[in-house]
């Protein structure tokens, strides 16, 4: 079976599932909102200055309820050792990894849409000025940080501090998406889409490439058991 | 052999570090504009680029790991990571008190310390991650895993300073600008203090390379003695 | 100015210094560790062979032994 095929498969599975209990999803929704709620009392949600900073804030939130997606996407493989069928299984490492970005950034997306309208809602900023732009910012960022998220949450599934280490060891590595995504995110809330936000998009891009490459290339070695 | 190895890397390193501070405190002159404290310069610059090339060399010696599965791969590729981590933060701390006099703050999240910053971060990362490891052969990979993700902020970090407005100073290094950017004896100073902390590197990498070895001769036996 | 320029100049020196020292602090205390736990796990050894010798050498005559 074609690879893209097998990736969409897992996918498929995992996104039912999920669909099914909702557990991620509510966790990480949940999480959000209590993000931007708390943050409301950090500043005045009020003030013009929350444009400034509101893609900092959102991106906050994506990445801390990102992290509890992909904690969850290969630890619930872990009971009835349902991991060690898959890596037997004809699915190949590379697919089942992307598969398993794949699930979390369906998830993710879902969560930043969520969250989008909470935002707006409680801090009075028109994020809908450039749609298309905004989502292909969050698409393109999302996707750095779930393929980023299943690389990593492949590496500390067994690990016995995993909730822990899996954050240590991401967020760094995020820093430069993370950074061109917040930059570009300001600028749309502000309405000065600028020559800056070509580089920052280029940022976005090539690290998406890159680091979508070494995944793949790498799948095999982190996911051998 | 090896032992006779370390004492001569370690010796002749400590003896040309000594001669080039004499020569950076009693020969070179102060800096026209910076006055004294540009002489951190001579640490700063050397210790980044001992830190670079380390983490090169580990990405280099986690993939031959990858490739053979040979376990004195891994154990290198942890100690030169480790040391190189070392050289990493004596570069920060030199370039904060740099900082401290010229800039009159002891940090700013300016491109190069923010991604040299991540970079500390990563590696402390690639540490924390081989002590939660146990097995050896698991260990290996993830943490070749890790090293081969974590380089490429290193690449951010070094081309920094040319994608960016940086406040941190452009490049001065004759082999990044064509030359005219710092005095050559000064320029000089700074690659003779380089060999002074590659050849201190590789005496450390060393020690910490036969300690890798007998953390493993301990776990076999262990093995043995349990079985 | 000058002083203050010439004792940071002396921190940061200072700081390399202290900065190495204290990683080669913790292999020196890390060789320790490494020398004793193999001094032990080789005693555990010894005193494993040692009991396995004298389990051989006090088994009965005709058991445990080749006889024609």
């Amino acid at each position: 079976m074609n690879p893209l095929l097998q990736a969409l498969w897992v996918a498929r599975k995992d996104l039912a599932i999920e669909f099914r209990t909702k557990e991620s999803l509510n966790a990480a929704g949940a999480f959000a909102v209590v993000i931007l709620l708390l943050f409301s009392f950090v500043f005045d949600p009020a003030s013009p200055e929350v444009a400034t900073i509101g893609g900092g804030l959102l991106w906050l939130c994506f990445a801390f309820g990102g992290a509890l997606i992909f904690n969850r996407g290969f630890a619930r493989e872990l009971p009835n050792e349902c991991l060690d069928a898959l890596l037997a299984s004809p699915v190949s490492a590379s697919s089942l990894l992307a598969g398993k970005a794949i699930t979390s950034f369906v998830l993710l997306l879902i969560v930043e849409a969520v969250s989008l309208f909470v935002f707006g809602f409680f801090y009075d900023v028109r994020w809908w000025l450039h749609p298309l732009k905004l989502f292909a910012v969050c698409a393109l960022a999302t996707w750095g940080i779930a393929i980023l998220g299943a690389a990593f949450g492949a590496m500390t599934v067994n690990l016995k501090l995993r909730e822990l280490m899996l954050p240590v060891l991401i967020y760094p590595l995020l820093l430069p998406l993370l950074m061109a995504a917040i930059e570009l995110t300001n600028n749309l809330l502000m309405n000065q889409v600028t020559s800056d936000s070509l580089l920052w998009g280029r940022v976005l891009l090539v690290f998406d490439i890159v680091y979508t490459s070494l995944a793949v290339a790498l799948a095999e070695t982190i996911l051998v058991n | 052999m090896r032992e006779k190895l370390v004492y001569i890397l370690a010796i002749v390193g400590a003896v040309l570090l000594a001669w080039n501070l004499y020569g950076i405190f009693t020969v070179l002159p102060d800096e026209a504009a910076q006055g004294a404290i540009y002489r951190i310069i001579f640490i700063h610059v050397p210790a980044a680029i001992t830190a670079f090339t380390g983490f090169f060399i580990a990405l280099v010696l986690s993939a031959m790991y990858l490739k053979t599965g040979d376990l004195r791969y891994d154990s290198a590729a942890a100690s030169v990571t480790e040391v190189s981590f070392v050289f990493a933060c004596v570069n920060v701390a030199t370039g904060s008190i740099w900082a401290r006099i010229i800039w009159g703050i002891w940090w700013t999240w300016d491109p190069r310390l923010t991604s040299m910053f991540v970079c500390l971060l990563i590696y402390f990362g690639y540490l924390m991650l081989r002590k939660a490891i146990d097995e050896p052969t698991q260990r290996g990979r993830l943490s070749a895993a890790l090293s081969i993700f974590g380089f490429v902020d290193v690449i951010i970090v070094w081309k920094s300073i040319q994608w960016w407005r940086t406040q941190h100073p452009s490049p001065v290094l004759s082999i990044r600008t064509g030359g005219g950017n710092i005095d050559p004896a000064m320029e000089h100073m700074i690659y003779r203090d380089l060999l002074a902390f590659l050849l201190i590197a590789a005496a450390i990498v060393l020690v910490r390379m036969r300690q890798e070895m007998i953390e493993r001769e301990i776990d076999s036996l262990r093995r043995l003695a349990h079985a | 100015m000058d002083t203050r320029n010439f004792l940071f100049m002396f921190y940061g020196f200072l700081a390399a210094w202290v900065i190495v020292m204290i990683y080669i602090i913790t292999l020196a205390r890390r060789n320790s560790r490494l020398k004793r736990e193999l001094d032990d796990v080789k005693r555990l050894l010894d005193v494993k062979e040692t009991r396995a010798e004298n389990r051989t050498t006090s088994l009965p005559h005709g058991r445990g032994s080749v006889q024609g």
